[in-house]
């Protein structure tokens, strides 16, 4: 009888990294292995080159909700960008998720040249909320200091991004408001600014 | 049922439409601890699909929200800091302490000073009342132990008058003499009209 799994359902797609790895040559060192949800997500080539690799036990009881795990140390490359220290996979390499790429196909699945772009600088400083520099404009008349336009430092969730320094023009503006949507089909018979 | 009138009322539907289509949602979370319902228990729920540019748009405006959010808290924390910058130099220090000092003394002096009078006003009033409590009560005491006195030589006397009728020694033979002349029958008969009837063994 065939096995019928009830449940919710997931969106791996491959095996886990000890069936790839316990069935190559020296557990395949010097391969790439990728994870699927990610290459399916970005443009841009992301892969692992298997290091080294070190065995764990297998479960007394394994199953589906209990699979065999195995600690590998990998060179990533993730979105292109190849991370200078090795990284380690033991707790995730239970995900059946991975694949292995094929030698013949490594060299093109490597290839990548990233396009070249205009850098984005981003502004430092932007506009308040209305009532907020409302109130600020009024406190300003009241002590009778010269009105300026009052705007606040963005505090951004990273630092990679490039900020405008002083004098330098930014490339994109951060407004108060809807901003320019991404699909305009979403807003369908509304009239947008 | 009761509920579906109400929503019935509430949205203005017509007395043929009643509100049976209604899904009374529930008003509170299940609690943890009991389990999946029987009929649940199989069910897989549907994976969400959501439309790629939607899915975009969501993102850029949930980080716009965040970041502008951020950066509106960040501002209001540094105008409130400044407003409330406190200088390093000990003389200054000094200075805000002696002047808080100062103002907190003042506001204190004039509490003290309040309730001072209210004191002096509250054991003033509490003397007089007092003093006129403690006559009041020896007075009553006094027309008290008055009246006991009173009441004692009342029976006093009473006893007094009533001594002259008792038997003594002396008077034995006349009162015997008395009651053989005069003997009392208690023996009698009562009718319907609470007339009585003596002598009836004799009759």
């Amino acid at each position: 009888m065939p096995y019928k799994y009830i449940g919710r359902t997931h969106s791996f797609k491959g095996k886990t990294l000890w069936e790839i790895v316990g069935n190559l040559k020296n557990f395949g060192v010097g391969r790439l292995v990728v994870r699927n949800t990610v290459v399916e997500r970005y443009p841009e080539p992301s892969y692992y080159r298997i290091l080294k690799v070190e065995t764990l036990p297998q479960p007394k009881e394994e199953s589906l909700d209990n699979l065999r795990k195995v600690k590998v140390l990998l060179e990533k490359t993730f979105r292109g960008v190849t991370n200078p220290k090795p990284v380690c996979i033991e707790s995730a390499s239970y995900k059946t998720d991975y694949r292995l790429i094929p030698k013949d196909e490594e060299q093109r699945y490597c290839q990548y040249k990233a396009p070249v772009t205009n850098e984005k600088i981003f502004p430092s400083t932007m506009e308040l909320p209305p009532l907020m520099k409302e109130v600020l404009i009024r406190e300003m008349k009241i002590k009778g200091e010269p009105v300026v336009e009052p705007v606040m430092d963005i505090v951004y969730n990273d630092k990679k991004r490039r900020i405008a320094k002083e004098g330098e023009k930014p490339t994109i503006e951060i407004k108060i408001g809807l901003g320019k949507p991404a699909a305009l089909s979403l807003y369908k018979g509304i009239k947008l600014e | 049922m009761f509920a579906l009138n109400v929503i019935s009322k509430t949205l203005n539907l017509p007395a043929t439409k009643s509100a049976v289509n209604f899904q009374i949602l529930r008003w509170r979370r299940k609690p943890r601890w009991v389990p999946i319902a029987k009929s649940k228990q199989f069910r897989i729920p549907q994976r969400p699909v959501i439309i790629e540019d939607e899915q975009i748009e969501l993102k850029r405006l949930f980080n716009n929200y965040r970041t502008q959010m951020k950066s509106i808290k960040r501002y209001i924390v540094e105008r409130f800091v400044a407003a409330r910058a406190i200088t390093t130099d000990p003389k200054d220090i000094q200075r805000i302490f002696d002047e808080d000092f100062a103002r907190c003394n003042k506001i204190n002096d004039e509490w003290n000073s309040d309730i001072q009078s209210k004191r002096i006003e509250y054991f003033e009033n509490t003397l007089e009342e007092n003093i006129n409590l403690a006559k009041e009560s020896l007075q009553k005491r006094l027309e008290l132990e008055q009246f006991k006195l009173e009441e004692a030589e009342k029976i006093v006397t009473e006893q007094k008058e009533l001594s002259k009728t008792f038997i003594t020694a002396d008077n034995i033979d006349e009162a015997i003499e008395r009651s053989l002349a005069n003997p009392v029958d208690y023996n009698f008969a009562v009718d319907l009209d609470g007339n009585k009837f003596y002598n009836k063994k004799t009759l």
